[in-house]
């Protein structure tokens, strides 16, 4: 194996289609094989930590119709999102005029880069026929026509909106280029419009015409067919904003352009008149209003021959156009100010691989996390993880997971450790990098996650799941905890709860968010995974329900129900998810002004807890401070020893370090944590039964939403707030919730042989929250009013008098 | 900003040593701190290192703060064979291009890596950086390694 490209860090990769399927359903696989053939077999996962001082790697065979080999073949992604327009003859162009506001953010690519070359802006162009306007390798605009071009002198400032226009007319042969930034400073030199003489008009591709790519080749082989459309390749992906692209059937003059910036608008009455006049709108062939239809795959044309385009691969709609403002940043209130949308070379909606094969789930397969395995005869394997949900209304367990899928979906193929030189700074070590790290790091098709950012560096706000994603792996470790993650973390649990004999169903966010509370009721007590910190509003919902009827709730993470999620209505159910990182909350990337409302819905982006949902409300806790080096353990507090939650202590010392072990950080409390802020939504009567305060190293840092100045004094041996706090709270009608409040916490189970304290409180809480029924009453004096304020100041200041003497 | 201290110094000694005996308190540990711990193989308790020798704490921060591309590439630990083999390697700071390997050491435990990481950056980065005197055009146009949109 090779950094230097030998040999494929991974030379087989795959995904399945859906996520969560019921018994009675078929999954699709989809893979990608450098081998000729390559075998399949399902397999139960239990447990993927491959540390030598846990229990390993545990899955267990289940023999399926698909077990077996498989002609292996490589598929290709083809990222990189356009607007594609079907080849109609309207477009067959011999004069005409090409224009539209643009907003470049990669005018030029540094040697090496992944996808380099020319850009295109909007081209019915392909292999020297055609016309288009593209930005040249050396970032100036050009107007193609068949193999001429007509160069801007001047190149196009990065991040600045431009407005541009290309004329040409085939009886005299005469093209004029328009390149006019819409801010000129008092150094820049003069943006004159260039003429030159073309010696033809353009040949007629015989292509789609496409806005923010062009047409590359025809191939009817396996590449073509992941394309579309189907067959023809794009290439010159362009990464930017595009505001208003316009074709007319002639070359306007200055004058006719300017008034064509005010867009086509067809009705015609004594009534309306808005024009363009008569005359001019004549030659109006296409104007693609990208206001229209936001949360669509539908690129809408107000020109009169309705030459809708199909929007390829989802790049970010609701974006900030020409015409904002700076008023309104509610897109739905002000949609002809969001003309825009932003291109970028490596969008991706849908790897749109070609099935390899289909597994009928059998009506008796029991709801578990499994995977199909893959292996090559030279040892190369991969897992394609899928859940298996019970069928809608049929528990078969009293106790359900609720694997995080939608958090899965917003780290997928995360590449920080690469990207982002400073994440040092962030884990507080070097970064190790796995070979997941380094077929991504040369794969940029197969996409990055919502912690990335483009290949402009906007940030990504959208996941799709029809991909391989490469961080929902067993035996992943991430550069985050040198430890596994997520997925791979969340199966301690999934191990633990099989070495205990508990019987339980899995579920998914995806699952919960379309089902509803249907999906959990039934079920005595329902667990989360170990970081569940992306949700939509529809799974809050169901959770809150579920709590207040009688459900139980244990929270075995932290950070969790802190951003803003929505599912885009435009794609199958739950393939892509959107997140808009507003003005606060830890954000490696930050949304642009005016775009923080999602493209999906109309959501405000951002965390939940600036949309009054706050995250101490769902479990009790919330999200304190992060560190990613070492990870410590818990104290008991005397509120332990309450008759309301000293139950769930039975074997256990008071004295005792509750998690000094693990496999997370080496202890049970670490990476990401919770407390308990009555101010931020915690329920008055919870109690702080175990404390990890004061033990966190430096490398721990206060949470940015919880100081709005920055300051001295914000880490692990000195913000008080940075610890993390296992809490518990009554719900109503028998309900209760147990936060663990910790990433770290579920690798700290399977310790001695599941044979410890973290286990043993787990099971304890586990056991009470599973029976059926209400649980029982709390103690009668335990039910008085409660204030939110009434635990300050008595009990955090010290007054003069309690010093003295 | 803060100087690494020059080779043979006194300073540079001690901070290879902190370094050395923080690396081996995390032999076993699932994660990695420049910290002392209650022992070997354990995490909790942190002391020394990171925890009380400022000056190793700030060099540390310097060094993991640089751009990825300065002075030759960003080193990082790469993963050769899972759980076994680790080497050391460059980022290239291009997308789309893979970390080059440096070196031919092939490390059978991962913190080892990360120690021979710290000794390499103390000749690989300046002693001083980021002051007036090593003012550039660049600086009008800084990268903090995350993403600025």
């Amino acid at each position: 194996m090779s950094a230097n490209g030998a040999r494929s860090w991974m030379s087989i990769t795959g995904y399945s289609d859906p996520w969560s399927a019921s018994p009675g359903e078929a999954v699709n696989f989809y893979v990608s094989s450098d081998a000729d053939t390559y075998r399949a077999e399902l397999v139960e996962l239990i447990h993927g930590d491959t540390n030598e001082a846990g229990p390993g790697v545990k899955e267990r065979r289940v023999e399926s119709a698909i077990d077996g080999e498989h002609p292996g073949r490589r598929q290709t992604i083809h990222a990189g999102s356009y607007v594609v327009v079907p080849d109609r003859r309207p477009l067959e162009l011999t004069s005409f005029t090409l224009q539209c506001w643009i907003w470049p953010t990669m005018t030029t690519k540094p040697p090496g880069f992944w996808k380099p070359g020319p850009q295109a802006i909007i081209a019915r162009w392909c292999d020297g026929r055609g016309y288009g306007l593209f930005i040249d390798e050396q970032g100036h605009v050009g107007l193609r026509v068949n193999g001429e071009t007509v160069v801007a002198p001047t190149p196009l400032r990065d991040h600045a909106w431009h407005f541009v226009a290309a004329t040409f007319d085939a009886e005299s042969g005469r093209a004029v280029l328009h390149h006019e930034p819409q801010v000129a400073y008092a150094l820049d030199p003069a943006a004159t419009a260039v003429e030159q003489t073309l010696g033809a008009p353009p040949e007629d591709a015989g292509v789609p015409l496409v806005i923010g790519a062009h047409a590359a080749r025809w191939d009817d082989g396996l590449e073509g067919r992941s394309s579309v459309p189907a067959g023809l390749v794009m290439d010159g992906h362009y990464n930017g904003k595009i505001d208003t692209p316009t074709v007319c059937n002639r070359a306007l003059d200055r004058l006719e352009i300017e008034i064509m910036k005010n867009g086509a608008r067809p009705e015609l009455d004594e009534r309306r008149g808005p024009g363009p006049t008569a005359a001019l709108g004549a030659a109006l062939v296409a104007a693609w209003d990208f206001s229209e239809g936001i949360p669509t795959r539908t690129a809408v044309d107000r020109g009169p021959y309705r030459l809708d385009g199909e929007v390829v691969n989802a790049p970010a709609r609701a974006m900030t156009g020409h015409a904002w403002r700076g008023v309104e940043t509610n897109w739905t209130h002000a949609p002809h100010e969001y003309g825009a949308i932003s291109f970028h070379d490596d969008d991706l909606d849908d790897a749109r691989w070609d099935a390899d094969f289909t597994l009928e789930l059998p009506a008796d397969l029991k709801s578990a996390v499994y995977a199909v395995k893959l292996t090559t005869a030279d040892g190369d394997e991969d897992y394609i993880p899928f859940f298996v949900v019970p069928r809608l209304g049929a528990p078969t367990a009293k106790i359900a997971v609720i694997m995080p899928t939608t958090s899965y979906m917003a780290y997928a193929n995360e590449h920080l450790a690469t990207n982002a030189g400073a994440a040092e700074l962030l884990v507080y070590r070097t970064p190790i990098l796995q070979r997941e790290n380094m077929f991504l790091s040369e794969h940029r098709e197969y996409g990055g996650s919502n912690y990335d950012t483009h290949s402009d560096h906007t940030g990504i706000n959208l996941s799709s799941r029809l991909r391989p994603i490469l961080s929902v792996r067993p035996k992943y470790d991430h550069f985050l905890t040198q430890a596994p993650w997520q997925f791979n973390a969340d199966l301690h649990l999934i191990d633990w709860l099989n070495e205990a004999g508990y019987e339980f169903d899995v579920l998914t966010d995806e699952a919960v968010s379309y089902d509803g509370l249907e999906r959990l009721e039934g079920y005595n007590v329902v667990l989360t995974g170990s970081h569940p910190e992306h949700v939509d509003g529809n799974i809050l919902d169901a959770l809150h329900a579920y709590k207040e009827r009688g459900g139980r709730l244990m929270y075995m993470g932290a950070d969790g129900f802190y951003w803003v999620h929505s599912f885009h209505p435009a794609y199958p159910k739950g393939a892509i998810t959107e997140m808009r990182r507003g003005e606060s909350g830890i954000r490696p990337w930050r949304a642009d002004p005016g775009e923080y409302f999602h493209q999906s819905t109309g959501q405000l982006g951002g965390m939940w807890r600036y949309v009054g949902r706050y995250l101490h409300a769902v479990a009790g806790t919330g999200m304190a401070a992060q560190g990613f080096d070492i990870s410590t353990y818990y104290s008991r507090t005397p509120e332990s020893e309450d008759p309301r939650i000293s139950w769930a202590f039975q074997g256990i010392d008071y004295d005792e370090r509750l998690g000094d072990f693990g496999l997370v950080g080496g202890g049970a409390a670490g990476t990401e944590i919770d407390i308990v802020d009555t101010m931020l939504g915690s329920p008055p009567h919870t109690l702080v039964v175990a404390t990890s305060a004061g033990r966190h190293t430096d490398g721990y840092l206060l949470v940015t939403e919880d100081f709005g100045v920055n300051q001295a004094g914000l880490d692990g041996t000195e913000h008080p707030r940075v610890r993390s706090d296992i809490a518990y709270h009554e719900t109503g009608n028998g309900g209760a919730v147990m936060a663990f409040s910790s990433i770290s916490y579920c690798g700290s189970l399977s310790h001695n042989g599941y044979d410890n304290n973290i286990a043993r409180l787990t099971g304890n809480v586990l056991d009470r929250f599973m029976q059926d029924g209400p649980l029982p009453e709390p103690p009668a004096d335990a039910i008085r009013p409660r204030g939110r304020a009434e635990y300050d100041p008595e009990l955090n200041y010290t007054r003069p008098e309690a010093v003295e003497g | 900003m803060f100087p690494i201290p020059p080779a043979g110094s006194e300073d540079r000694a001690r901070l290879i040593a902190e370094h050395e005996a923080a690396t081996d308190c995390m032999r076993g540990v699932a994660g990695y701190a420049v910290a002392r711990t209650a022992g070997r193989g354990r995490s909790s308790d942190p002391h020394g290192g990171v925890m009380d020798d400022w000056q190793l704490a700030r060099v540390l921060v310097r060094m993991r703060a640089m751009e990825v591309h300065v002075h030759g590439g960003k080193l990082v630990v790469i993963c050769t064979k899972r759980d076994e083999e680790w080497r050391i390697g460059r980022l290239t700071g291009i997308r789309g291009v893979v970390p080059e390997f440096v070196g031919d050491e092939v490390f059978h435990d991962e913190q080892d890596a990360h120690d021979a990481i710290f000794r390499m950056r103390l000749d690989q980065y300046p002693e001083r950086d980021g002051m007036p005197e090593h003012f550039n055009a660049g600086w009008k146009r800084r990268m903090d390694n995350w993403a600025v949109s």
